[in-house]
């Protein structure tokens, strides 16, 4: 017990694309987390409880559309689903909200958390849920004589994608620099003419639906249960917080960090593998306490 | 007008009980029936496995009451849900004993609420039969003359796993599982039994991750970098689904032997359909297939017939305890809790698994184990145990002397 023989690059490389997948789940729900962070100075503890309900919509979507094309109907619609459910509470409860202090909308956003969790009890029961992989991602492929889950591929490829597209958003769209501009100075952009109120309503759904994608993508890895909320929100936040608060490739960074050295940690100090992700965070937070790369607060 | 009402009344006095011998002939005729009280979960993810244990007490109770019930009463029951708290749950068992009046007591799943019952059973002296918490204390160190086990204990189920395993040639083996105190109870068990059946076997490495851990991908590429010869998971009901599917998912159950104590049965192979991997070991209590004998068939057919599903682990443990109470009332000839006691701690039934007796030493019922491993089969939409090997009730039981030590004897 304890340390384990060196490993050969079979191993290594295995367990690093393992890690890559987690992370790029942890990036994408992350990644809104930031998002609503840096536009709307908002931190969204109900994040989780969106992903949650994309689980959640992804096994619902997939049993009704049974057939190989089912999951890939519910990755698409699912985190339709959570646009829908954070558009309401934009409009009807956050709306009103910005302007209030930090601790006030902490308080407002666990209550969210907790009223969502209830929701998704209503409507989907206590019952552990379990939607399968679609067929041509099912199994694994073998590398370098050890074995490496297909789906977990997939969960890379996605997050590289997820990235760029987000990049091209941010950088390319009006809509994305108006975002990026409100995040440095809102009462600028408001003088400049242009409707806050839908401009922060786009901004807060657009990081939701990152929590519903990952909510969906992570469907076919994990038992969708109650309290996968709580497990992941508290992840990222640490990820945003090594980041830099409110800075996307911040969340990348801390992702990368997170799940990498979580999925080491397990191949060298399996006993003491729970430690290392947070060990991480915390030499991270002493060295640079406001995180990796700027932050925009 | 005064004399008029009376004599109506004299009238009608005669009517309104004729009308009431009418309709309820068996209040008129027979005694009060006797009266059962189950506490358990009913809402939540233990619902799993605490229906199957109501709804086949349900099918056993209305056989015997359609043949006349026992001592010419009725056998009724009442549940109470606890909701998973300890605190609910006392107060509902008091709330039986004390406003319904029951006889016996039944449930539960949650160990520590099934110990506090056991106390208030111990001072009141109300039989009280546990039908799913796994804790080695209900009969052990905690155990006393009112509380009887009829389901298996964590004790059992480490040696049952240490004999089945012994038998097969592994020599390295890997622990993991949830960072828990089930989690590490069962380990130990399974552990501690092992290498004193075979010495030889040696533990290369362990890794606990932390309860509700989503992703088990990293856990399971670095145990199989570790090529150990077999891997034991001790693992509770929700990471139980997620160690399954990432099992399949990475080909982890086709190079490496993975032993999962309830992963053959039907609680967890149902919800994963398709998605269970296949070659992982496993032991439980019962399977609706296994054995192969008429009692069973029966058994499992009345159980379907009544509820169009198939019966899981918790439907033998319902059946047993309507068995054990109906049988032990025969034979303590009335509804007398110190005579239920005598006659239920000597009593042997037979079942679905055979003949299953309650050990008078610790009112622990001595029930088999059937280790196999999972396997697909055309005929149900989920996998199935195969290979079965049983491990019969003696090789599993907690020795008597381990009992006496444990209650400091």
């Amino acid at each position: 017990m304890g340390l384990s023989l060196p490993y050969g690059p079979a191993e290594l490389v295995s367990q690093l694309l393992v890690g890559l997948s987690r992370s790029m789940i942890l990036f994408i729900v992350c990644a809104g987390l930031s998002f609503v962070l840096g536009v709307l100075r908002v931190p969204n503890i109900a994040h989780g409880s969106l992903y949650m309900i994309g689980a959640f919509a992804t096994y619902s979507l997939s049993i009704l559309f049974a057939g190989s094309s089912g999951f890939w109907i519910a990755l698409i619609f699912a985190p339709l689903v959570v646009v829908l459910v954070s558009l309401i509470a934009e409009r009807a409860l956050f709306c009103h909200l910005y302007q209030r202090e930090h601790l006030m909308l902490l308080l407002f956003t666990f209550a969210l958390s907790l009223i969502f969790g209830d929701l998704v009890k209503l409507v989907w029961g206590a019952e552990y849920r379990s939607v399968s992989a679609p067929g041509m991602l099912k199994g694994s492929i073998s590398m370098l004589g050890s074995s490496f889950p297909r789906y977990n591929l997939f969960l890379i490829f996605i997050g590289l994608v997820v990235a760029i597209a987000l990049w091209l958003f941010v950088n390319k769209t009006k809509i994305g620099k108006i975002s990026r501009a409100a995040a440095v100075d809102r009462d600028m952009v408001g003088m400049l003419g242009i409707n806050v109120s839908w401009v922060f309503a786009a901004a807060f759904v657009i990081g939701c639906y990152l929590a519903g994608l990952g909510g969906a993508l992570v469907a076919p890895t994990v038992s969708i249960t109650l309290g996968m909320d709580h497990t992941l929100i508290i992840e990222a936040f640490l990820i945003v917080t090594i980041g830099g608060l409110g800075n996307m490739w911040g969340a990348l960074v801390g992702s990368l960090i997170f799940g990498v050295t979580q999925s080491f940690g397990v191949l060298i100090l399996p006993q003491f593998a729970i430690v290392f992700p947070y060990a991480a965070v915390v030499i991270v937070l002493l060295l640079r306490p406001k995180g990796l790369l700027k932050s925009v607060w | 007008m005064k004399q008029i009402i009376t004599r109506r009344s004299f009238v009608l006095i005669p009517l309104v009980l004729a009308v009431l011998l009418i309709l309820h002939p068996a209040a008129a005729m027979a005694e009060p029936p006797i009266k059962v009280g189950i506490i358990d979960t009913y809402t939540g993810p233990p619902t799993t496995y605490t229906y199957d244990v109501r709804d086949a007490f349900k099918v056993a109770i209305d056989e015997i009451n359609a043949k006349g019930g026992v001592l010419g009463r009725k056998i009724a029951f009442t549940t109470r849900d606890d909701k998973f708290k300890v605190d609910i749950c006392l107060s509902m068992a008091k709330e039986l004993v004390m406003n319904e009046k029951v006889d016996i007591l039944m449930g539960t799943i949650n160990s520590a609420a099934t110990l506090a019952i056991s106390e208030y059973c111990k001072t009141e002296k109300i039989p009280f039969l546990v039908t799913f918490s796994k804790s080695d204390k209900i009969t052990g160190e905690k155990g006393h003359r009112y509380v009887f086990s009829i389901t298996e204990n964590t004790v059992m189920i480490g040696k049952a796993a240490a004999v089945g395993l012994s038998k097969r040639p592994f020599l390295k083996y890997w622990i993991t599982g949830d960072d828990y105190e089930y989690g590490h109870a069962l380990a130990d068990g399974v552990w501690g039994n092992l290498k004193k059946i075979k010495p030889q076997v040696e533990l290369i490495g362990q890794s606990w991750w932390k309860l509700g851990e989503p992703d088990l991908t990293p856990y399971l590429t670095a145990i199989s970098a570790a090529k150990p010869d077999a891997v034991i998971f001790a693992t509770g009901a929700a990471s139980m689904v997620n160690a399954m599917k990432v099992a399949k998912a990475t080909g982890f159950a086709e190079k490496i032997p993975m032993f999962i104590h309830t992963a053959t049965e039907l609680s967890t192979l149902a919800p994963l359909g398709p998605e269970a991997p296949e070659k992982v070991m496993g032991t439980s209590n019962y399977h609706f297939y296994y054995p192969d004998t008429p009692k069973n068939k029966a058994f499992a057919k009345a159980f379907r017939d009544a509820y169009g599903r198939y019966p899981k682990v918790g439907a033998l443990y319902g059946y047993l305890a309507a068995q054990f109470i109906a049988k032990a009332l025969e034979k303590a000839g009335k509804m007398d809790r110190e005579k239920f006691i005598d006659a239920l701690e000597k009593m042997k039934i037979d079942s679905p698994v055979g003949e299953v007796a309650i050990r008078s030493y610790d009112h622990q019922a001595m029930l088999p184990m059937f280790m196999g491993v999972t396997k697909k089969v055309p005929k149900y939409s989920f996998l199935i145990a195969s290979d079965i090997v049983t491990i019969p009730a003696k090789d599993v039981m907690p020795s008597i002397e381990d009992i006496k030590k444990a209650r400091g004897k």
